[in-house]
């Protein structure tokens, strides 16, 4: 049976977590320290400690993930482990600052581990969720042969669309340069492309090549406007007509298909580029909090 | 116009041939038809692409005929000038313009466009297809955020540490600087240290000094004597171990009862045969019976109360005074000159000005109207000083004097001479006087034994007559009627003004001033019967009290800086070498 991260070990790890957490709240309610509860306290310094090493154990991972193979057990279970112990530091760190905040390295710190435990719960519904889309929107290709598909389409769109009409050669030409699949951060994120452009372009100049015949034509559907303009010219026309109309919209398909595979790629991966630097922004003031707590001890 | 027009044609292995030939006309068109000057055979060119008019001195006008566009040097154009120099792409054509040559008006060179160029192009021009490609990164944003942090939670601050100057800059701009540091408000009291870390922190990496502490209190006593208690608790306990900072409104003065009961819950073991004081820690539970203050007088009369568990029996206090309470408190009222008045307990008993303690009982305030000090009974306006012995005695010697002399006194007892009123001017004999002195000295002297034998003063004090006594023979018993009952807490009033007096003061009951009408510890559960309550009826322990006892701890009745010693920093450990 397939195992998620989630679920690796018989959720062992979310038990170890669940022990962790619970262990921690019991002790923190048992706990009735000398005036207001506060990192100061032996547990406060004893949870403090805890969550120190879990945060430099939860960056260990970024080095661990690198090392295929490990004695110290399977990426997978590393990997739940990170997800479940690195949540558990949001009930850690706050009773061991006893719910203490300020504008401070401190708090600073606490938000930044929050901040990148948060990201880090989108990264845990990304690798869930989108490795399925993906494959599923592939359909059993791959990007590299979609792209492939589309070149070829291109140029069989051109042949085709020069045999027709030198408008709609141009057209078509026009959209083939003008096809953008990927581009900035936000493009990729969005998944633009402009196929759905391309091929209404496409209909506007097949109505109004329609539209010196028939005046109403601009309105109609671009099946009624095949239909029209096979009335209006030879076989071989319409025929080609409707090839090309099947090719653009194939690749229009096709290229949506690209962009939203660019898309799903780059959501799987845009939190990484919080998440990373923010646990090393972390980490600094991690050691900042450590080291100045115990420098006006 | 001439157009000079050079064709570039490769022949593998890198032979290059150049064909040349020489088009007429205004415009030089480019496209796939056949009639175009120049034909380019690519399904990416339009029948009639475009065309390229001359200008002169080498500059050409470049249109596109179709809505695709053209490149030009490398970008899309749909109408541009441009020289000799750039070149023009119509699909996998390149016209590059060109100066012409002698006895021409224009001139191109046309070649096809390399393929592994035009590979290269794409792979250029092609799009992020990927966030990394885009341009996001992990590195550099990893390395700046981490030493950001560094910068804001370290450095800064250390430099403010170190650097006065830099320090007294940042000293006011939140979070930066030693602010980042702060943990958190310091208590009201301490708000002017705020933003001057080093008033308390001193060496890095060491805790708080008492030393620092000590700068300001100066006047603060320690707990107990150091020498005679040198325990590690009270020796060497920082003023930190009980006084943390940086919790803002939580303040300073912790009341937490594990900080007193740790060495008191087992003090008798800890320090034995050293102290008198007994364990005790929860208050709800594990507090001795109070002791209280009762009045007593050593032989020579100098008081000494003595200080006795309010569990003994019996429990007699010693005021000295003869005062049946519930008398005064009866419900109908008691005879006044001015009729009958009802008494409460607030007609007496006042609170001082702080509201701990009560005002002394006034003689002259409190009891005068109705208990007259008066002494003779033709002189019913007059009496006698609520004074002690001799007071009254030398008062009533010249008073009796004056009346002797003047005469007019009434009295068959009386010498005639002090019987019959003297005129003006007629003046007493040598005898006379002295007839009326000694008469006057006995009437003192028997006023004086009326007064105090049984009339007046033995109302309310216990009198005896010692012979050996300098006044008379007269000794009243000393008195002591209010005070502190307990010396070791610090009760008030102030914080009891909810509670009725008889609450916890049978007062109404009392038949006799030997009652001790001060409340003892009492117990939990108190409240649901009869009045008077101890202070268990409302007060628990931080550890043990009862649904609607309130978690009283130690320090809510007792001191702990209340030793007649300096605070042991003080004392010279560290400063003065030795202890």
């Amino acid at each position: 049976m397939h195992e998620s991260i989630l679920d690796y070990g018989r959720y062992r790890y979310l038990w170890v977590a669940l022990i962790l957490s619970i262990g921690s709240l019991v002790a923190y309610l048992w706990h009735d320290p000398i005036g207001v509860p506060n990192g100061g306290t032996w547990l406060g310094y004893t949870l403090g400690t805890i969550g120190a090493l879990l945060i430099l154990w939860l960056l260990w991972f970024g080095v661990r993930k690198r090392r295929y193979s490990g004695a110290s057990g399977s990426a997978r279970g590393w990997l739940s482990a990170h997800v479940y112990l690195g949540s558990t530091l949001i009930l850690i760190a706050f009773l061991h600052s006893g719910f203490q905040v300020g504008w401070n390295i401190h708090t600073l710190a606490l938000a930044l581990m929050l901040l990148v435990i948060f990201s880090g719960f989108f990264g845990v519904y990304a690798y869930l969720r989108y490795p399925s889309l993906m494959t599923r929107n592939r359909a059993n290709t791959t990007r590299d042969a979609m792209l492939e598909e589309i070149r070829e389409l291109d140029q069989q769109a051109l042949a085709l669309a020069d045999k027709i009409d030198r408008n709609i050669h141009d057209v078509v030409l026009r959209s083939i340069q003008q096809t953008r699949l990927g581009g900035g951060i936000l493009a990729q994120l969005r998944a633009r492309d402009d196929s759905a452009q391309a091929l209404a372009s496409l209909r506007k100049a097949v109505s109004t090549a329609g539209a010196s015949a028939k005046a109403d034509a601009g309105s109609q559907t671009m099946v009624m406007m095949v239909d029209f303009l096979a009335n209006q010219a030879s076989d071989a026309q319409s025929d080609n007509l409707r090839r090309l109309i099947d090719m653009v919209s194939r690749k229009s398909a096709l290229a949506t298909r690209v962009a939203r595979d660019i898309q799903l790629q780059a959501l799987m991966e845009v939190w990484l580029y919080l998440h990373v630097p923010l646990s090393l922004g972390l980490l600094g003031a991690l050691t900042a909090h450590v080291l100045s707590v115990f420098f006006y001890w | 116009m001439k157009w000079f027009i050079r064709r570039v044609v490769r022949k593998g292995k890198g032979a290059v041939q150049y064909e040349e030939e020489i088009h007429f006309g205004e415009t030089l068109t480019i496209g796939r038809a056949a009639n175009q000057a120049i034909f380019v055979n690519d399904i990416r060119a339009a029948l009639e692409h475009a065309r390229v008019v001359a200008l002169g001195n080498g500059r050409y006008r470049v249109e596109a005929l179709v809505a695709a566009g053209l490149r030009v040097d490398g970008r899309f154009e749909q109408s541009t000038t441009a020289k000799a120099g750039q070149t023009i792409e119509v699909g996998n054509t390149r016209i590059t313009l060109v100066d012409p040559p002698k006895d021409f008006e224009a001139a191109v060179e046309v070649a096809l466009v390399d393929k592994a160029e035009v590979a290269a192009r794409e792979q250029s021009e092609a799009l992020p297809q990927t966030l990394a490609e885009a341009g996001l990164g992990k590195r550099r944003a990893s390395w700046t955020l981490l030493l950001l942090a560094l910068a804001f939670g370290l450095a800064l601050p250390l430099a403010a540490h170190y650097v006065p100057t830099f320090r007294a800059l940042v000293k006011d701009v939140p979070a930066v600087g030693l602010n980042a540091w702060d943990t958190g408000p310091l208590a009201a009291a301490h708000h002017t240290m705020a933003r001057d870390c080093q008033s308390c922190h001193g060496e890095p990496f060491e805790v708080v000094q008492d030393d620092k502490c000590v700068a300001c209190h100066q006047n603060t006593l320690a707990h107990a004597d150091p020498v005679a208690f040198p325990l590690p608790e009270i020796a060497e306990a920082r003023c930190a171990h009980c006084h943390r900072d940086h919790n803002g409104d939580d303040g300073l003065i912790k009341d937490d009862q594990i900080l007193c009961s740790d060495c008191h819950s087992d003090l008798s073991q800890r320090v034995a045969g050293k102290t008198q004081l007994l364990d005790v820690g929860d208050f709800g539970k594990a507090h001795p019976q109070f002791k209280v203050l009762l009045p007593a007088w050593k032989e020579d009369g100098s008081y000494a109360p003595q200080r006795v568990s309010m569990d003994q029996q019996p429990l007699v206090e010693r005021s000295g005074l003869k005062f049946p309470h519930d008398k005064h408190l009866v419900a109908k009222g008691v005879q006044a000159p001015d009729g009958m008045r009802v008494l409460d307990c607030a007609d007496c008993h006042v609170a001082e000005a702080g509201g701990a303690l009560m005002k002394p009982i006034d003689f002259e305030a409190h009891c005068q109207d109705c208990h007259r000090l008066d002494f003779d009974l033709r002189m019913p306006d007059r009496q006698v000083p609520h004074a002690k012995v001799a007071e009254i005695q030398y008062m009533l010697d010249e008073f009796y004097a004056k009346v002797a002399l003047e005469g007019g006194y009434d009295d068959v007892a009386a010498p005639l001479n002090v019987r019959q009123r003297r005129r003006p001017g007629q003046q007493p004999t040598p005898q006379e006087q002295r007839e009326a002195l000694d008469w006057a000295r006995t009437k003192a002297r028997e006023t004086t034994d009326a007064l105090f034998s049984s009339r007046t003063c033995g109302v309310c004090h216990t009198v005896s007559r010692d012979p050996s006594a300098v006044q008379g023979g007269w000794v009243v018993a000393p008195v002591r009627v209010s005070g502190q009952w307990f010396e070791k807490s610090d009760f008030t009033h102030a914080k009891h003004v909810t509670m009725a007096c008889e609450d916890c003061h049978a007062a109404r009951e009392s038949t006799d001033s030997s009652n001790l009408l001060i409340p003892d510890i009492g117990h939990a559960g108190a409240l649901a019967g009869d009045p008077p309550y101890g202070c268990r009826a409302c007060h628990g322990g931080e550890d043990h009290a009862e649904p609607g006892q309130l978690e009283s701890t130690c320090i809510d009745c007792h001191g702990f800086h209340q030793a007649p010693f300096p605070l042991h920093t003080t004392m010279g450990t560290k400063a003065g070498g030795e202890p």
